[in-house]
Formats: C-alpha cells, structure tokens, sequence
C-alpha cells in the first residue's frame, strides 16, 4: 500500500513553487511560471500512479529546481527580457532560495504583491488564491460563487495593474510595512469569511477558503516582520469562528442560528487555540484593533454554555468598542440585536432609529430582521410580521429565506 | 489465465485546465486502483505515454510531430492485466478514474500463437 499523501500536498506546493520560481524570474514572467508549475502537477500525477516517490516534497521541490532551467531556456528562445542568472555560478544562489526558510519568504512576498493596494480590492483575493493557494480558475469561480470569466477577467486585471504599476516582488520595508500589511489581514479576513458566511451549500468548500485564510495568517506568524497583535487578533477570530463552522447548518443544510447551535459539537481545539492566540494579541495592552474587538466577542459567545447564558453585557461593551473604533452601521445593528436579546429594549429602539434599511444594500433584510426581533420583544406581533415579509422580499440568499420563513411560520401559529 | 491490454484512451490532463488539488486526488485515485489490481496479483505492467507524438505514414515515409491538441483521442497508457476473459478485464477497467473526463478504456486481448 502507497502512503497516502498529505492533503492539498499539491496544491500547497503549487504556492509555493510559483513564489519561488516568480523571486527567481520576477512577477512579469508569472504566466510563464505558472504553466511550468502546471505541467509539473500534471507529470507528477501520472508517473506516481504506478510508484510514489519515497519523499514526495522533495521530489516536488527538485523537479521546481529543474523548472528553473526550463524557464530560462524559454525566455531565451522567446528572447524575452532575461533576468541577471548566470545558470553556472548562480545555481549556488537559486539554490538556496529552495530552503525552507526562503520558500516562506517568497510566498509572503506573494501575498504582500497580491494584497497590493495597487490592485482592485476584488482581484486581490481572486489573485492571492490562484498565486499564492493554487486554486485554479474553476476553484475559485465555485469557491466565491462568481463566474469563470469573471474570475478570469480579475486575474488578468491583477496582472496588468502589477505589471503597469512595476510593483516589486518584495515584503515592503519600514513605514510602508504596517499600511500593506493591514491591506494583507483585510484580503485575509475577506477569504475566510467568503467560507465563514458564505451562501455556498457546499460545506467542503467553505472549509478549504477558511483553511487557506488560517493557513496564510499563520504563515504571517511565522516571520518576525509580520508577527504583531494585530495578526494574532486576526487568527484567534478566524480560530473562534471555525470553531462552530460545522454547527451553522443542519445535516439538512438548514440554517441554525447562535440559539440553536449543538453548543456540544463546538470543535474544542480550535477554541483553545483561539485562546492561546488571543492571549498573545493583547500582550503589550495597547491600541486594539477591530479584530482583537471582534475576537473578544466571537470568543464570548463560545464561553457561554448556553445560549440563555451569555454575557450580553459583555458582547455590548465589545461592540461598543468596535463601533468606536470603526464606526458602521453594521455594528450598531449588531448591538441592537445584543440589547433585545438583554432585554435592554429602549435602547435597542435607539440603535435601530439611528440606522437606514439603506445602510446595508443588498442586506437589508439584515435591518428588517433586527427590527422585526424588536417588534416581537415588546409584543407587537404584527409588525413583527410587516418587518419579516420586508425581509423576505429583500433576501436573496435561499439559506437565509428558508430561516426567516420558518420565524414568521411560528409567529403566526403563536399568535 | 490470458493477457490483456488496457489502453487508456483521451482525458488528456495536458488540456483539461487541471488545479492541482484535482490532480492530487485523480492520482489518488489511481494509486488505489493500481494497488487493488497488485495485491489482486493481476497487473503485470504498464506505463503512461508522453503526449508528444512523432508520426510516420505511407510509403514515402511522412513525419509529423504533433501535440495531444493536435490529436483527438490521444494514447496516454496502458495496463498489461492477467484475467480469464475480456468479462473480467471490464470488471477490472471499472476503476478507470478519468471517464468522467471523457476517457476511454480498450480492451484487447494478447494474441498467443500456440504453434
């Protein structure tokens, strides 16, 4: 019997294969390198079939060396513009950029590209999951439930915008650092929740995007320059909300809000981890940001054991916080939703007086169903009612539908 | 016993656009397939051909180099298999992992002379 590889073995080696070959060569030739990376999956794929080499990361890792020298003949029969590599003496340095070490500093060097401020918000996380994850084009399409073509447009504005802008292929130095990393959690943050509160019905996808934003923030953690309190905010949250993916929907793919979660199917190891992370983002005490905000409420909510026992006076604080912090409608939502829930209804009416159905585009049903919850707290049945059917005409993701049918439902038989 | 080739017909991965998790797991897939067919003792040996094709016709002996883009269904392998009949190899090509890419399995039997 074969050894069964490491899951997303390939996939994780593509990244970094494509990193590395791209600090070789530079970002312009990242098409060239791509293919090359390409052919080399499709190779290994079929001559393992029969015998799988014994160590099959560095088999993978010698066969992107022999890349190398592929590529360079390429360019110079395409006479494309060569990059300052003498294949004799220089094989010593090309070398040494396949250590480990120099692999994880060439894909953080990916991710700070396709996290550049330069690009469109939307193709930076279309193109950190091709370059840096491996998707390819279908993958993504089907992970963010947007089209090929689509996909394939962003990838290839992301191209352009990288090679109009010149952008070097390098982790930004001193001041410059700071600003592109938070654009770096920013793509991060956006990739885990495209799995986290995705309308994909398909559960196994939605654990690979929120596994790759884990993946990638960890390898933020992992170098010094990018290890700050902030990322380790980043990563406790990603690590809270993991923690109950799995509860959010019923084996019949129905929706399951915090009430009614099976607070024992909670993936303890992840809250753990959450927990040890979070201790090391308050560390020095000072300037939280919004992820260490959300964080501390993502992680209160999985302290209470249960539903009825949560510390909503907390989760208000919290909120709070946030909102001064990053004033948005969307917090202010939240803490009216915290207060009926505390019963604090006077000011659960202020909040939701401060707010437009407008303020949240095409997730207004997200205002209507706070205020219907409103409504029902202090016994108004019917508009109650009103403000559900406003929500349903509003809602367009079928899981969320199917949620707030069922709540009017059981309010009109109650009533 | 009789012996029978497998030939693996389409399902080109050069040209199926591929991620490499897709790869992965087809290669997945034909690890277990060649393992069944080994501790079943009833794979001899095979092998997966190259798509690059050179091909040599007619009298005047013409060469073409041609790519699988070139070819529409392209050879990628085969599996010489030990069975009693062609009912059993069929049995066997059941595990065949890429017909959903379009690919095809032939079945031809090794012809014996016995004198």
């Amino acid at each position: 019997m074969e050894p069964k590889l490491i899951d997303h073995l390939f996939r994780h080696h593509s990244g970094k294969m494509v990193s590395v070959l791209t600090r070789i060569f530079g970002i312009k030739h990242l098409e060239i390198i791509e293919d090359a990376v390409q052919d080399t999956f499709i190779k290994a794929s079929i001559s393992w079939r029969n015998k799988q080499p014994e160590y099959p990361e560095a088999w993978l890792t010698q066969a992107a060396k022999n890349r190398v020298l592929d590529i360079f003949r390429k360019l110079k029969t395409e006479r494309k513009h060569l990059p300052n590599i003498n294949l004799g003496t220089d094989a010593i340095a090309i070398n040494e950029l396949f250590l480990d070490s120099e692999i994880e500093d060439a894909q953080l060097r990916m991710i700070f590209t396709a996290c550049h401020p330069k690009l469109d918000a939307r193709d930076r996380i279309s193109f950190a999951l091709k370059t840096v994850s491996g998707f390819s084009i279908k993958e993504i399409s089907s992970a963010l439930l947007t089209k090929e073509d689509t996909i394939k447009k962003r990838l290839l504005r992301a191209r352009k915008a990288i090679e109009q802008s010149q952008l070097k292929f390098q982790i930004p130095q001193g001041k410059a650092l700071p600003q592109r990393l938070e654009s770096v959690m920013e793509v991060l943050y956006l990739i885990f929740n495209e799995g986290f509160h995705s309308n994909n019905r398909n559960i196994l996808i939605r654990k690979e995007l929120c596994g790759e934003a884990m993946r990638l923030t960890q390898m933020l953690l992992k170098n010094e320059l990018t290890r700050t309190p902030e990322v380790y905010a980043l990563c406790a949250l990603m690590c809270f909300h993991s923690a109950r993916l799995e509860t959010k929907t019923n084996a019949g793919n129905e929706l399951l809000d915090l009430k009614n979660q099976d607070r024992a199917e909670w993936y303890i190891p992840l809250i753990k981890m959450g927990n040890s992370m979070m201790n090391k983002a308050v560390v020095d005490q000072t300037g939280f940001s919004c992820y260490h905000y959300e964080a501390a409420i993502a992680a209160e909510h999985l302290r209470a054991k249960t539903f009825e026992t949560t510390d909503w006076g907390k989760i208000h604080y919290w909120y709070q916080c946030l909102n001064a912090l990053q004033p948005m409608p969307i917090h202010v939502l939240n803490m009216a939703v915290v207060c009926i829930q505390n019963q604090d209804l006077e000011i659960a009416k202020a909040y939701l007086d401060d707010i437009k159905p407008e303020d949240f585009e095409q997730r207004a049903y997200l205002f209507y169903g706070a205020k219907a919850e409103y409504f029902l707290a202090v016994n108004k049945c019917n508009d109650a009612i009103k403000y559900l059917d406003l929500a349903l005409n509003t809602v367009n993701n079928q899981l969320e539908k199917d949620y707030l049918q069922k709540k009017k439902l059981k309010l009109l038989n109650h009533k | 016993m009789k012996e029978f080739m497998m030939i693996f017909i389409g399902a080109d991965y050069t040209e199926l656009g591929l991620s490499p998790e897709d790869l992965q797991s087809r290669m997945g897939q034909w690890f277990a397939w060649h393992d069944k067919m080994t501790q079943a003792g009833i794979v001899s040996h095979g092998n997966a051909l190259t798509p690059q094709i050179r091909r040599v016709v007619g009298k005047n002996r013409t060469v073409t180099d041609l790519t699988s883009a070139e070819v529409k269904e392209i050879v990628g392998g085969y599996y010489i298999v030990k069975a009693k009949d062609f009912d059993a190899v069929e049995k066997i090509a059941e595990d065949y992992p890429d017909y959903d890419l379009g690919g095809t399995v032939e079945i031809r039997e090794i012809m014996v002379f016995d004198q």
